[in-house]
């Protein structure tokens, strides 16, 4: 009776484990990110003033983790611009606030997404999510999470560079619909073929490092987060 | 041991292209070194990614592998191999991939990353290291497998002195341990102490020794080449002492000296990996802008993105990243129409470069030379004053690298202020001055000529 109730107690502690706890606090926000997210489109208007005051707490909290939010302002801005002009070409002023209501509804879906970039490690979504995907679509999903910072580094810079080069790309610029084209051939264009290119490396790269030889995978846990 | 065998091995990236590889023969044994040489585009990487077994296209001829081998393939560019965010989980993917218990991976992980003298913490972001640094974090992902054949694609050119002096000591070990090694290597010389075998792969044949050059690189200097040690033109940038500092960040070098630049000057700005050169050179430009802005004027004003027009250009690593057009005159073309200057100057220029074959090749299809060497030529057509290069030398053949200076010589004859960063000192009698930036500390070293002269 001891001896089970010891094996009991090693096989409790061991199933909750610092990185049992590591992953299923990951599962949880990764779960409560789709409902906030999903709640942004399905809500009724009245409703989404508390959940602006939800996603009020999750800035905060990424903020204090040292998160940038300015992408995510920047995004607002250009999809709040683009969206009221349109709303006031196709339906005219008395239909501007519905666009304003369908560009929160976007703000308040992307921000739960911002939150668990910023709280959880890549690897440790790709482990949450092979608990129910195949490793390789886990792996995936991880290596386009990773990819992003490095992806809003890459479009910043070759954007600068087009700049320099004399392309009609500054804010100033831009303000002229007439160059908005040159945006899209001067800076969308390279940054698809360096994605284009990045995808077959990164592949090379993972294929490499005997990514798919096992199929029993293991997760990496970083000592940092023993404290 | 044998490990790997190629017999009579043929490669092309398509039927109707020409083959990269025709009817290789190899053979590589436990503790043996090889070293391949060649052109820039000839095929060399695709040869370490047939080694590898990565290479997904079908192939003519027979490969042998040992059964039991381990083999690990490090790339050119650190950057499009990064999968992780941090350098701990960086280097345990692959332990990730063999099933290795998560408890046994911290003593593996980090005595790969002690092996390639990088001693940093395991949470670390991998975006916040120098390119040198990833370079070496690439090699410790795949030491950490214990691989019996590595396979390292242009490690001099990634690497500072230091970190090749501190891979040729972990090589050495790992070689005397019985693994065996492949580089490929434009300068097989750093290597000389561990290479046993040469090899050069050029038009898709494999022979024994080093490539050389055949065609001379350009030599003939422009007429009004002044030499070295003069620089007594004008002071187009001038910086007062200052610390460089990211926001909310220890200082990253400190300048008590301030520094100018003078018009048709060559500046050398070497710096180990890591040391802040981009940084530097990026701020120069105006485009990292700081809290704490550094007192820099650049041809009279305060560094601010899009204020110089054609007057200031800016060339970053990875050169290919800013093209877009379809053909190589086009994107020559591009800036010179946006400044309003004579678009015939880019064909000029391709006819100095001896390039004008390319003229209405896409540039996405050129190798990483000509690619290099088109996006320097479209700064140079617009004849700026001011020009920053980052590490305008890394990973080009001698071919391509004559052709380099003979357009920086060519620039600076015309005024032009050229600063150019490099991870070891440029060996070259045009750079008059050189700004040492080591030991978080930017100072000045001024060449005597007769210094320079000799050799």
């Amino acid at each position: 009776m001891w001896v089970s109730c010891s094996r009991w107690r090693l096989f409790v502690r061991r199933c909750w484990s610092r990185e049992c706890q590591e992953t299923m606090l990951c599962a949880l926000s990764l779960f409560f990110v789709c409902i906030l997210s999903a709640c942004a489109f399905v809500l009724p208007v009245d409703l989404l003033l508390p959940l602006a005051a939800i996603n009020g707490f999750l800035v905060l909290h990424g903020l204090a983790r040292r998160g940038s939010i300015m992408g995510v302002v920047k995004l607002g801005v250009i999809q709040l611009t683009i969206t009221l002009s349109l709303y006031l070409l196709l339906y005219g002023v008395g239909h501007l606030a519905q666009g304003a209501v369908v560009v929160g509804r976007i703000m308040l879906a992307t921000i739960p997404g911002w939150w668990l970039c910023i709280t959880a490690a890549p690897e440790r979504i790709g482990e949450v999510l092979s608990a129910f995907l195949p490793s390789k679509w886990a792996f995936v999903v991880a290596a386009s999470l990773s990819l992003l910072p490095y992806m809003a580094e890459e479009v910043r810079e070759i954007y600068q560079i087009q700049c320099l080069r004399g392309a009609r790309i500054t804010p100033k610029a831009l303000r002229n619909p007439k160059n908005w084209p040159e945006l899209v051939y001067c800076v969308l264009f390279p940054v698809l073929i360096q994605l284009l290119k990045l995808s077959r490396q990164m592949a090379v790269a993972a294929q490499s490092r005997h990514f798919g030889k096992s199929t029993r995978v293991t997760h990496w846990h970083s000592p940092r987060d023993k404290k | 041991m044998k490990l790997l065998e190629l017999d009579g091995v043929s490669f092309n990236y398509g039927s109707q292209l020409a083959p990269v590889l025709q009817e290789l023969k190899f053979s590589i044994g436990a503790g043996q070194c090889h070293c391949v040489s060649g052109p820039t585009g000839s095929g060399k990487s695709s040869l370490l990614n047939l080694l590898a077994g990565v290479q997904n296209r079908p192939h003519e001829g027979e490969i042998w592998r040992h059964s039991e081998l381990i083999t690990g393939l490090v790339m050119q560019d650190p950057q499009t191999q990064l999968l992780r965010q941090t350098v701990g989980a960086e280097v345990a993917f692959a332990l990730e991939n063999l099933g290795i218990p998560a408890e046994n991976m911290l003593p593996k992980v980090q005595l790969a990353l002690r092996r390639v003298g990088l001693f940093l913490r395991l949470d670390t972001p991998v975006s916040t290291l120098s390119l040198g640094q990833k370079y070496r974090l690439m090699i410790a992902a795949q030491l950490v497998c214990e691989p019996h054949l590595l396979l390292l694609d242009e490690p001099w050119a990634q690497l500072d002195d230091h970190g090749v002096s501190e891979l040729l000591t972990v090589l050495r070990d790992l070689i005397a341990e019985g693994m065996a090694l492949v580089l490929v290597e434009h300068n097989a010389a750093a290597f000389t102490d561990i290479i046993n075998h040469y090899w050069q792969l050029e038009a898709g044949r494999l022979s024994a020794g080093i490539y050389t050059v055949r065609d001379t690189p350009m030599h003939d200097e422009p007429t009004r080449y002044r030499g070295s040690a003069s620089h007594q033109g004008k002071v187009l940038v001038s910086a007062e002492a200052f610390d460089f500092c990211f926001d909310g960040c220890q200082p990253l070098f400190r300048c008590p000296q301030g520094f100018q630049l003078h018009a048709g000057e060559i500046v050398a700005l070497v710096g180990a990996n890591g040391s802040g050169k981009t940084s530097l050179l990026k701020s120069i430009a105006g485009i990292l802008s700081l809290k704490l802005r550094i007192p820099l004027k650049v041809l009279g004003r305060k560094p601010k993105l899009g204020v110089y027009g054609g007057e200031l250009g800016l060339l970053l690593q990875r050169s290919n990243r800013q093209l877009f057009e379809t053909s190589v005159l086009t994107e020559m073309q591009f800036s010179l129409h946006r400044f309003g200057l004579p678009k015939e100057r880019a064909e000029q220029m391709l006819a100095e470069l001896g390039l004008m074959m390319l003229a209405e090749q896409s540039p996405h299809k050129l190798s990483y030379g000509q690619q290099h060497l088109i996006a320097l030529a479209s700064l140079a057509c617009l004849q700026p004053k001011v020009l920053l290069l980052d590490d305008p030398l890394a990973g080009m053949d001698k071919h391509y690298y004559g052709k380099v200076w003979y357009l920086l010589k060519r620039l600076s004859a015309q005024g032009c202020a050229i600063l150019m960063s490099s991870h070891r000192v440029v060996e070259h009698s045009a750079v008059s001055r050189q700004l040492s930036l080591y030991n978080g500390l930017l100072t000045e070293t001024i060449f005597a000529m007769d210094e320079r002269d000799v050799g």
